[in-house]
């Protein structure tokens, strides 16, 4: 695993505009953010308020109107190996294996074939997909697709990984496996992670600071530090979540997004 | 899981075909038709198909020996006109998609070239056989080229489809992975356009083989589509008919051949 996860991402002075049919649509409107590396920032609102053009800004899949985004000091131009994406709907190759698919990264960095094999083998194993690793993807559920392209990024090893609502199309059952085990791998990888949501819940039981953004023009309206993820990996979920300073947190996020 | 196909599925054809030879048997053996040479019988057909494919008599007190006919065996020029296909369609492909890459990923380029593309689907390709003749001479090589720009703008049209029709975080994604330009086309935008390609491939051979057919009405021998003419004119409507059956039964094949071939190149077609 790489040493440095040193990269910082600073926004500043942010604003989107969109031009639609009648007019111009104002997506986000003055976001000034810092994420420190080794964060876990969850960032909550309602659908619509341009947290995914965020992410995509940061991305480097969008140009904003107006502001700055730089990461470890160096604007973003473009989308970068030092930004790792987990798109909403996964975006695995069926003309590859999931094998293949999760050692693109490497790959396309001309890393030999036995070495980028065997970084993938761990973040399969990492989450849970070693033994289906000759599968193509269409043969997997959606959550073991999702795994899959969360080992992609891994294996990539980027400084900061972007998650965009990853979880949002999964039954409830298989999103709070998934969270636990997203949780595993921060603690185990360091990496800054930015989680996009519009679950409350998810986003106060994942986030080491909850973000929460306001119906457009996107602002960022609360930002709150929280601990489930990084002291209560001793405390099984169900008890965590019914810790009074949980639900606490969950009604303060929740009013944040209904009376921003 | 593999199952015979059920009787539903192959009789009814198997009936048209029995119905239809009997028909043809009958009208041929009836003598309404007249004169009788232009109904040849099935089996006049059938062995006028097994003179072709070997040597045989000239006949008419004559002991020379001719091999098939007008000098070669049926199949040798089914294979001659195949052979110019494949050639055409080969330098289709080569020249084709890449345009269609270069058009799907660099929008100026399409709006330059894609008009006149569009236009060379529009033409019936033999409207520029006597053009081509004029330059390439009479050969295989005006032929050819025909079905080279036959075959090409659809090949081209369906890459451009393909292109086009890419989800945008599929090459998102691999520009995150840190791919170059070159990279994102080469692990994504061609593999993602493969089904397409080959949908594109399928129109073109089958426009490539009515068009080669045709293009031997002109110095098209050897070739199937030459004999057929040939033959027609000299009266010889048995051989006429032969070659008219090889030729749809070989369209049935090729098709099939490409159809095999994206079951095996493209297996997460509708899957994913």
């Amino acid at each position: 695993m790489s040493e440095r996860h040193d990269l910082a991402v600073t926004v500043a002075g942010l604003e989107q505009e969109f031009r639609a049919r009648d007019g111009v649509v104002r997506a986000l409107d003055g976001i000034d953010l810092t994420i420190e590396p080794g964060e876990l920032v969850t960032l909550a609102g309602p659908s619509g308020c341009g947290k995914t053009t965020l992410l995509r800004i940061l991305a480097g899949f969008v140009e904003p109107t107006r502001g700055t985004v730089e990461v470890g000091g160096r604007p973003v131009r473009g989308p970068g190996r030092e930004r790792g994406v987990v798109f909403q709907q996964p975006t695995l190759y069926p003309w590859l294996d999931v094998r293949d698919n999760v050692a693109l990264g490497p790959k396309v960095r001309g890393v030999a074939k036995a070495e980028r094999y065997r970084t993938a083998e761990r973040y399969l194993e990492l989450v849970g997909l070693a033994d289906v690793a000759g599968l193509r993807p269409y043969e997997l559920s959606g959550g073991m697709q999702q795994r899959a392209q969360i080992a992609r990024v891994l294996t990539n090893d980027p400084e900061i990984v972007l998650m965009d609502e990853p979880f949002g199309a999964l039954d409830a059952l298989t999103r709070e496996r998934l969270q636990e085990e997203l949780l595993t791998i921060w603690r185990e990888t360091g990496k800054t992670i930015l989680f996009i949501t519009h679950g409350v819940d998810e986003a106060v039981f994942l986030g080491s600071r909850v973000l929460v953004m306001s119906p457009r023009p996107g602002r960022i309206v609360l930002d709150e530090p929280a601990r489930f993820s990084t002291d209560g990996h001793q405390v099984p979920p169900a008890d965590l979540r019914a810790l009074p300073e949980f639900t606490a947190l969950t009604t303060k996020v929740r009013e944040a997004i209904s009376h921003p | 899981m593999i199952r015979p196909p059920a009787p539903s599925r192959w009789l009814p054809p198997v009936v048209t075909l029995v119905v239809v030879l009997a028909a043809w048997s009958a009208v041929s053996a009836s003598g309404i038709v007249q004169p009788a040479y232009l109904a040849p019988s099935p089996l006049e057909v059938w062995d006028a198909f097994l003179r072709a494919n070997t040597n045989h008599a000239v006949g008419g007190g004559v002991d020379r020996v001719v091999r098939g006919e007008e000098g070669y065996y049926l199949w040798e020029h089914l294979v001659v006109s195949l052979q110019r296909i494949g050639g055409g369609l080969a330098l289709a492909i080569v020249v084709a998609v890449p345009l269609g890459l270069a058009m799907g990923t660099v929008g100026w380029f399409e709006r330059v070239v894609g008009p006149y593309v569009d236009f060379l689907r529009s033409l019936p390709p033999l409207a520029y056989l006597g053009f081509l003749v004029a330059w390439f001479g009479i050969g295989d090589t005006s032929k050819v080229a025909l079905l080279f720009l036959a075959a090409f703008p659809p090949i081209a049209l369906a890459t451009l489809n393909g292109v086009r029709g890419i989800r945008e975080d599929r090459l998102n994604a691999v520009r995150s992975l840190g791919a170059s330009r070159r990279q994102t086309i080469t692990t994504v935008v061609l593999p993602a356009t493969l089904p397409d390609i080959l949908s594109g491939l399928r129109v073109a051979v089958g426009f490539a083989w009515t068009t080669v057919v045709a293009a031997e009405l002109v110095n098209g021998l050897p070739g199937i589509g030459g004999l057929a003419y040939l033959s027609g004119t000299q009266n010889k409507l048995a051989l006429s008919v032969a070659c008219i059956i090889v030729i749809g039964l070989t369209a049935i094949v090729l098709d099939l051949i490409i159809r095999t071939l994206e079951k095996k190149l493209v297996p997460w077609r509708g899957k994913a």
